[in-house]
């Protein structure tokens, strides 16, 4: 390939794919616009012309075989893009319709005011803390923080104290009012890096660097925190564990956590939560119990909206097709391939 | 501006659609700022009794935090219903906020993916215009994880049937890396443990040496690397089994032996060919002095635990395993005799260079050795200028060729040499996995023995029982500052204007003309020693500017916040993290109040003095 048939081939692919060829090529790629990306991508690969042709290769045939692995003929002309896409019998995908836009929309609104029921992993997960550390995995907004509130309610009425750690200064402060507003204020204590209030109050809220502290302190026998009568500790956003910089701390805060005092992780939905309750396991003295699952509890669709503020489904299905990344609803592709193609900067009119 | 959709058309179509409130997530503040700037003049207005409300409830918030008073988003907030939130504003217009989300106020809120993890701010809807985002000064695709937590915003318990997670174009998407991570897995947690100078020092404070590494395996990172050396072993045993055919024939290590015997008929060079120094004799035994291997020496027998070179000898070395559990090192050219015979022997890292189990073998192996052993047939390869005829004639030495094992050592040779080759790379991988962590400990406790921090015998001297409470970034530099008395004298504006310039790891431009010269010929001197510690700590940014911006804060109390925002380029946001982290920087210096009395009150000063106006204000 000479230099103006590899200008030419680039010209020839969505921006979208520009970019990815461009990662770790050009720097700040995504500031430049396409014909810039091209300059830039043509400028770079005088070093390296045969490694940006293969990756170039590599990603047009991605492309392809994924606008085969779709369902409905690709229509590259945004001229005969109404036609509707007449399902193919080859096609397992197609004999299924893809769900319509108003079916999409339907069922949105406020539910009635229920009496508050705890949900059966909720319960799971406070009876099983009453024997063992637990390990929470759950998807986003799933109500882990009742299980940490009613955990520490029943530590408090054990007169054990508790710790209750997050990533973030920022959420130690939300949850220092949440649980002021529970609890009553001479209950609740906070630690962060330059915030000290009440110190000595049985539930003690911190980051989860100043808990690594004093455990380090207590380790050497000094201390101004008592860590005898503590009765739990709750590591809120523990998937902050597979953090490059700062993950380090939730390993050390699990391995000094004293012994007595229950262990309550709490994370979002992630691939490996039997490994960490393995972990558990296999350092402190109870085996620990996982309590996971990863159904939203409030469901979840997808959506596509053009620039133009044409909204349609993103996936052919209602909600979203776990497991199913190819199942694209019809129209999101049409509109999203037309997007591509708009994109070019051949100085086509933009609407 | 990239084509994307228009935010006033944005919220239009979500109003219309009956999808707010919503959180619209872009790829840097500075788009969230363009998106607020185009409701300027947009003609969304909400009816006046929602108008009223937000500013009741703004009022409300403004009591608490003064300092959100005179924002200027705040017109556009009352009169639309949107705004921006985003780590270039205040905590307390971030609060704000997200009082006015909790309280159902706003339509939509445009945010960068900060706000993503752990702030508790759920929507109807969430709006997703990227793929990527800036992780270290470069792009990288978001997680399926990250993912997930972005969309998991969508859709309030108790609020919503249905959350919305709705993607639009704009040139920083890939459409595919959006569709896998909302219908994928979550990536599994990999362990990011690394051992840094004070987790040493606190380590060795409060557990003796030879606890550490018991220690260290009840570690995650242990726990995922006993996984991967556990699959290894399955793999090792699995490949004893397809070894079974390939044991001991006439001679014992007959792989070894064809080997160096093929090698001579194909008249190519082993690679031991390499060692120049090393006579063609000496050189011909290497391949055999492995693990295991029982060698004559001048006074007995010996087992041979490893081979190794070292760089005052000329000859490569031996550590070998005498009577009476002597272990011995000496140069290769000391063996009398190699004889054909090996017992099973794994080399380790560490001494004695085997497990304790297969030293208690070996050594009840040594002992009932016979005085008299089969010695091992060697061909000596002669050198890299000798003539094909002398290789030939040599062959004749060789034992293969008129071996009755001949033709079944030939077929079976490539087999058994790949399977040998692969136990021996499983082998050294599972030695590697069990043993990195300590490793990587013992070599930060060399470093920390270098610079006085530890003794010989790894008790924490004077300086380190002080240095462990140092627990921050940056910690190595922070500790030999002091040591080096870079801080004596210096008020507390300085001290906080240089912790401020090691604890910021932005690099966002700001400006600040002027830097007094006390701070600035300081800072060079810090610059100075982080770069002649570079090889054993990555050295800060120690930005100028920074510096400056806190030194001025605390030298000249008159100055108020607006006074110094004026002074550089930095958001609010950004000045105000500045800020935090010093403080949490001086009141580690603070904690040295028992050792270094006048730097601590140093620090205790910078403390008060940072605290006021806007971080009075703030929780
Ligand atoms: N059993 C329940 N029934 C009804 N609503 C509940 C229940 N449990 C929790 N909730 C509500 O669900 C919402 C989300 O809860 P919460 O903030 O604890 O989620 P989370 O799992 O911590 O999410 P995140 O991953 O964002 O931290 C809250 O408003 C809470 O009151
Ligand atoms: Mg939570």
């Amino acid at each position: 390939m000479n230099t103006d048939e590899l200008e030419q081939l680039l010209a020839q692919q969505p921006v979208a794919l520009l970019h990815r060829l461009a990662r770790g090529r050009v720097h700040r790629h995504f500031r430049a616009g396409k014909r810039r990306l091209i300059e830039l991508l043509l400028q770079h690969s005088i070093h390296n012309r045969a490694g940006l042709e293969s990756d170039l290769q590599t990603l047009i045939g991605e492309r392809h075989s994924r606008s085969e692995a779709g369902s409905s003929p690709v229509h590259r002309s945004p001229t005969i893009a109404h036609k509707k896409a007449s399902p193919r019998g080859a096609d397992p995908d197609s004999t299924e319709t893809a769900v319509s836009l108003s079916a999409w929309l339907e069922g949105l609104g406020v539910p009635s005011p229920q009496p508050f029921v705890p949900d059966p992993w909720q319960s799971e997960a406070l009876s099983a803390l009453n024997e063992t550390d637990v390990v929470i995995s759950v998807p986003t907004g799933s109500g882990k923080t009742y299980v940490a509130v009613e955990a520490a309610h029943r530590a408090m009425e054990d007169n054990r104290s508790v710790i209750y750690t997050s990533p973030l200064k920022a959420l130690s402060n939300t949850k220092y009012t949440e649980f002021c507003r529970i609890f009553g204020p001479e209950k609740v204590g906070i630690l962060t890096g330059d915030r000290q209030e009440n110190g000595q109050a049985p539930l003690l809220i911190m980051t989860t660097e100043i808990l690594r502290n004093l455990l380090y302190d207590a380790a050497s026998g000094e201390i101004d925190i008592r860590l005898d009568t503590l009765g739990l500790v709750i590591l809120d956003e523990s998937q902050y564990l597979a953090d490059p910089e700062r993950g380090v701390v939730w390993e050390e805060t699990i391995i000094f956590c004293p012994s007595q005092a229950r262990l309550l992780l709490l994370s979002a939905s992630i691939g490996n939560p039997q490994d960490i309750a393995d972990w558990l396991t296999s350092i402190r003295s109870t085996a620990c119990r996982l309590v996971r699952h990863s159904k939203r509890t409030v469901p979840l669709r997808a959506g596509y909206l053009h620039p133009n503020g044409k909204l349609t489904p993103l996936f052919r299905t209602l909600g979203i097709p776990y497991g199913h990344p190819n199942q694209l609803h019809p129209e999101a592709k049409r509109l999203f391939l037309e997007y591509e193609e708009e994109t070019l900067p051949a100085g086509r009119p933009r609407r | 501006m990239p084509p994307s959709i228009h935010p006033v058309d944005l919220v239009t179509a979500l109003r219309h659609k009956h999808l707010t409130p919503a959180i619209v997530f872009l790829t840097s503040r500075r788009a969230c700022d363009e998106a607020m700037e185009t409701f300027d003049h947009a003609d969304l207005v909400l009816p006046p009794a929602r108008q009223e409300a937000i500013a009741v409830a703004l009022e409300r918030i403004t009591v608490q935090h003064p300092s959100i008073a005179e924002h200027p988003l705040i017109p556009i907030v009352k009169r639309i219903g949107v705004a921006a939130h985003h780590a270039g504003h205040l905590p307390s217009w971030k609060i704000a906020i997200e009082e006015l989300m909790r309280q159902g106020h706003l339509d939509a809120v445009f945010a960068t993916t900060t706000l993503a993890a752990g702030v508790d701010f759920p929507a109807r809807t969430v709006v997703i215009t990227q793929s990527s985002i800036r992780k270290s000064r470069d792009f990288t695709d978001l997680t399926i994880g990250e993912i997930q937590q972005i969309a998991g915003r969508a859709g309030r318990r108790g609020k919503d049937h249905v959350g919305f997670a709705i993607v639009t174009p704009s040139p920083y998407i890939d459409l595919t890396v959006l569709t896998k991570g909302l219908t994928g897995q979550p990536e599994g947690i990999d362990s990011q443990f690394t051992i840094s100078y004070p987790m040493v020092l606190n380590l060795l404070k409060a557990h003796p040496h030879e606890q550490i590494q018991g220690i260290l395996a009840k570690s995650f990172a242990q726990f995922q690397l006993n996984q991967r050396a556990e699959l290894l072993e399955q793999k090792l045993d699995a490949l004893h089994v397809q070894m079974e055919p390939f044991g001991p024939r006439v001679c014992t290590d007959w792989i070894t032996q064809w080997h160096t015997f093929d090698h001579a008929r194909r008249h190519r060079h082993t690679r031991h060919h390499t060692h120049r120094s090393e006579s063609p004799e000496i050189v011909a035994r290497l391949p055999f002095l492995t693990p295991g291997r029982v060698v004559g020496l001048s006074r007995g027998h010996g087992i041979v635990l490893r081979q190794y070179r070292s760089k005052g000898q000329k000859n490569s070395m031996l550590t070998v395993l005498r009577p009476d559990n002597a272990v011995t090192e000496c140069p290769v050219t000391s063996v009398k005799e190699v004889y054909d015979r090996t017992y099973d022997c794994a080399e380790t890292s560490t001494y004695p260079w085997c497990s304790t189990e297969a030293f208690d073998r070996l050594s009840h192996q040594l002992e009932d050795l016979p005085p008299r052993l089969p010695v091992l047939p060697i061909l000596v390869s002669p050198g890299t200028e000798s003539l094909p005829d002398a290789i030939v004639q040599s062959l004749g030495d060789f034992p293969c060729p008129t071996c009755p094992s001949r033709p079944a050592c030939q077929k079976d040779f490539i087999t058994a040499s790949r399977l040998r080759q692969e136990q021996q790379r499983h082998t050294k991988s599972i030695q590697a996995l069990r043993t990195s962590l300590w490793h990587r400990f013992q070599e930060r406790v060399d470093v920390l023995q270098k610079f006085g921090y530890l003794t010989t015998a790894t008790q924490l001297t004077a300086d380190g029982e002080w240095a462990r409470l140092i627990r921050i970034d940056h910690s190595l530099l922070i500790t030999e500052l002091i040591r080096a008395e870079a801080f004596a004298g210096a008020d507390p504006s300085l001290l906080a204007g240089i912790l401020a310039s090691l604890a910021h790891d932005d690099d966002r431009p700001g400006a600040f003309p002027r830097i007094s010269p006390g701070l600035s010929s300081l800072l060079g001197q810090v610059r100075k020693l982080a770069e002649s510690l570079s090889p054993y700590e990555d050295p800060p940014l120690l930005r100028a500017d920074v510096a400056a911006l806190v030194e001025r804060w605390i030298a000249d109390p008159s100055l108020t916040w607006i006074g110094l925002c004026r002074l550089t380029t930095m958001a609010e946001g950004d000045i105000y993290r500045l800020l935090a982290r010093t403080l949490e920087f001086l009141s580690q210096v603070q904690a040295l109040k028992s050792t270094h009395p006048g730097l601590a009150e140093s620090a205790s000063q910078a403390i008060t003095l940072i605290r006021r106006g806007v971080l009075e204000e703030l929780p």
